[in-house]
């Protein structure tokens, strides 16, 4: 479904040449569960980037649903990250002037849904994240793993055949990280939404059924088949 | 996205609230200004329907407006009658109705003129009540409308001209220009009316004008060079050249206002950039937020531009309606003396909204596109 072929992103800081993802092949199936690791700097973002179509490779190339992105016009791959991808980032995700369900109305908006059913479509992601209750509520009156349910709601408002996260926990607390993964977790199997988490924790890494490592721009070590099913400890929160 | 811009402008109130502010100040004085240069632009119109239909003759030197170049010899009159073309040369003579009134609006002014040839100048101004100045009239007056109003004049009654009694035997209808405020009597009532306030004046057979009335058909810029060509020591003004002096008079206050309104132009438009910057570079992360789940470049530029464009209008809106109300005291106040400072008209109105809006979008321009082509990477790297 989305297949690389020897991607390459090469940074020159002076007569610096950094290659921050070295000739990568990675395919991601429909319904994959996967979390991207590896040690700071060794590519994590950069790759997210490339596969989310927000950064251009210097050579090689991506394809999502068999269409190939480079050639594409920018116009062309704003428009195929509107309809095909979904976005969770780690701390900066939210409009602070836009209430939760505004928030995830946004890229409703950018591809011209009616307002109604923007709106129903909207409190459906809620619902699935389970903040219908603080649909009103503005970003800075919700906790931050609140914050990323929305965020997560957000990026599965337009049904995207991928959603990408950069440490979307990076900011979180253990009891809202496990709260959070174990969200996606549960969105993927219950809806077969695929997921590519980048992340440092590897309490997330455990929850996703394959984990590729990069190092240095490379891929260290790619396993799937991962079937290990950690459980949230319970807290204050929980019992009602 | 109005209610969205709104509510980011809304964030950083005191900002916007300062911008605002800046365009209010500028475009208050523009407002003002626009409606004293209506007013003035009203009295030159005026004055040009008054000068354009006939040459007016003064003494070498001197301009429509004055000199101190003295009089002409009452001799000129019959040399001007004589150059072919001319229907009839009028003797005028003008002063002061009061003595160092200054100020706003218009100059009051006694005219007066050679009654026997006057006929057909008396006649450029529609009469109301009343009839024009005949041959023969001695104490008799004509008043403008504006004069009219501030004596409480009627037709058969008397004003007092510099403390003489004269008879009111007609009253014009208004021009909304310089005659309004204009008292004409005879040519030598006029003269002893100086002659009297001027004791150590020696003036006889003198003239301040000589007003000429063309015949029917005659070029008056050809006729205005022949009086020229024929009669020594005066300076002839024709249509044309009234023409030049008036729109002189009022270029030099039209270029106050241009100035004000580029002062306006470089102040509040500076303000507007260095303001949507700073609202451009703390959303940053916003922008390449939008733009990763999908916003397009244009719909990141018409909102910044939205958020200029209304930045500006708001001050413009506001800045107007302060001057406005400003020009509504202004004029109540000296409403007593008759004399209506400014002139509200739609230009006054729609004008300076109008400019402060493109001004705004304008000076969004360049903060806009820088947020409009950020790339999403770079934007979302940003801390
Ligand atoms: N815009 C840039 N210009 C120059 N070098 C860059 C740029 N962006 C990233 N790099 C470099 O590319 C390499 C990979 O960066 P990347 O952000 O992908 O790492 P990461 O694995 O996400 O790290 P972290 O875990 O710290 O987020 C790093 O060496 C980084 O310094
Ligand atoms: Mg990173």
């Amino acid at each position: 479904m989305i297949v690389t072929r020897g991607i390459t992103k090469v940074y020159n800081i002076g007569p610096v040449e950094i290659k921050a993802v070295d000739g990568l092949d990675i395919s991601i199936e429909a319904g994959e569960f996967l979390s991207i690791v590896g040690p700071s700097g060794s590519g994590k973002t950069t790759l997210l980037h490339l596969i989310g179509l927000l950064d251009v490779p210097t050579s090689g190339s991506v394809s999502i649903d068999g269409q190939e992105a480079g050639a594409l016009s920018p116009k062309e791959l704003t428009r195929l990250r509107r309809e095909k991808l979904g976005f969770v980032f780690q701390e900066f995700n939210l409009l602070p002037v836009l209430g939760a369900r505004e928030n995830v109305e946004l890229p409703l908006r950018y591809l011209k849904v009616p307002s109604q059913e923007r709106h129903r479509r909207a409190m459906e992601a809620l619902e699935m994240v389970g903040l219908t209750n603080r649909a009103d509520n503005r970003p800075s009156q919700l906790s931050g793993g609140e914050r990323q349910r929305v965020a997560i709601a957000r990026a599965l408002v337009t049904d995207p055949v991928l959603v990408l996260a950069d440490e979307p926990t990076g900011e979180l607390d253990t009891h809202n990280t496990c709260k959070v993964i174990e969200l996606m977790r549960d969105l993927n199997r219950e809806t077969g939404q695929t997921f590519a988490i980048v992340t440092h924790d590897s309490m997330v890494a455990d929850y996703t059924r394959r984990v590729i490592t990069l190092r240095d721009g490379k891929v260290e070590s790619d396993i799937a088949g991962l079937e290990k099913d950690p459980v949230c400890e319970a807290d204050a929160e929980d019992i009602r | 996205m109005f209610k969205y811009v709104l509510r980011n402008m809304w964030r950083r109130k005191a900002r916007t609230f300062l911008t605002v502010f800046g365009i209010v100040v500028g475009i208050f004085a523009l407002t003002v200004l626009g409606a004293l240069s209506a007013r003035l632009n009203q009295q030159v119109k005026g004055a040009r329907d008054w000068y354009s239909s006939k040459i007016s003759v003064v003494p070498a030197g001197s301009s429509l407006f004055g000199g101190d170049s003295g009089y002409l010899e009452l001799s000129k009159v019959a040399e001007i009658q004589a150059v072919p073309g001319v229907k009839n040369a009028i003797a005028g003579f003008g002063l002061p109705l009061e003595e160092g009134s200054t100020g706003f609006g218009t100059p009051e002014f006694i005219i007066g003129a050679d009654l026997s040839q006057a006929e057909d100048e008396l006649n450029l101004i529609k009469i109301k009540e009343g009839r024009i100045l005949q041959d023969g009239d001695q104490g008799k007056v004509v008043l403008g409308s504006t004069l009219a109003e501030k004596f409480d004049a009627k037709v058969g009654g008397t004003v007092q001209l510099k403390g003489e009694p004269f008879e009111v035997v007609g009253i014009y209808e208004p021009t909304l220009s310089a005659p309004d405020s204009f008292a004409f009597v005879s040519y030598e009532d006029a003269l002893n009316l100086f002659r009297a306030a001027n004791p150590y004046f020696q003036v006889d057979n003198i003239a301040a004008t000589i007003d000429v009335i063309p015949q029917p058909g005659v070029d008056m810029e050809e006729l205005a060079q022949r009086i020229d060509e024929s009669v020594e020591g005066v300076k002839v003004i024709s249509p044309a050249e009234a023409e030049k002096q008036i729109s002189q008079f009022s270029l030099i206050f039209n270029a106050i206002l241009l100035g004000i309104g580029f002062i306006a132009l470089v102040v509040g438009g500076l303000s507007i950039i260095n303001t949507m910057i700073m609202s451009v570079s703390e959303r940053t992360q916003e922008i390449g937020l939008k733009k990763a789940i999908g916003a397009e470049t244009g719909s990141v530029l018409s909102e910044y531009l939205l958020e200029s464009a209304l930045i500006g209008f708001s001050g413009g809106l506001i800045g107007m309606l302060l001057g406005l109300l400003a020009v509504f005291l202004l004029n109540n106040a000296t409403a007593s003396n008759q004399v209506a400072v400014f002139t509200i008209t739609w230009m006054v109105i729609v004008g300076p909204v109008v400019f402060a809006t493109v001004l705004g979008t304008a000076a969004g321009l360049f903060p806009a596109f820088r947020a409009a082509r950020l790339k999403p990477v770079d934007a979302l790297k940003e801390d």
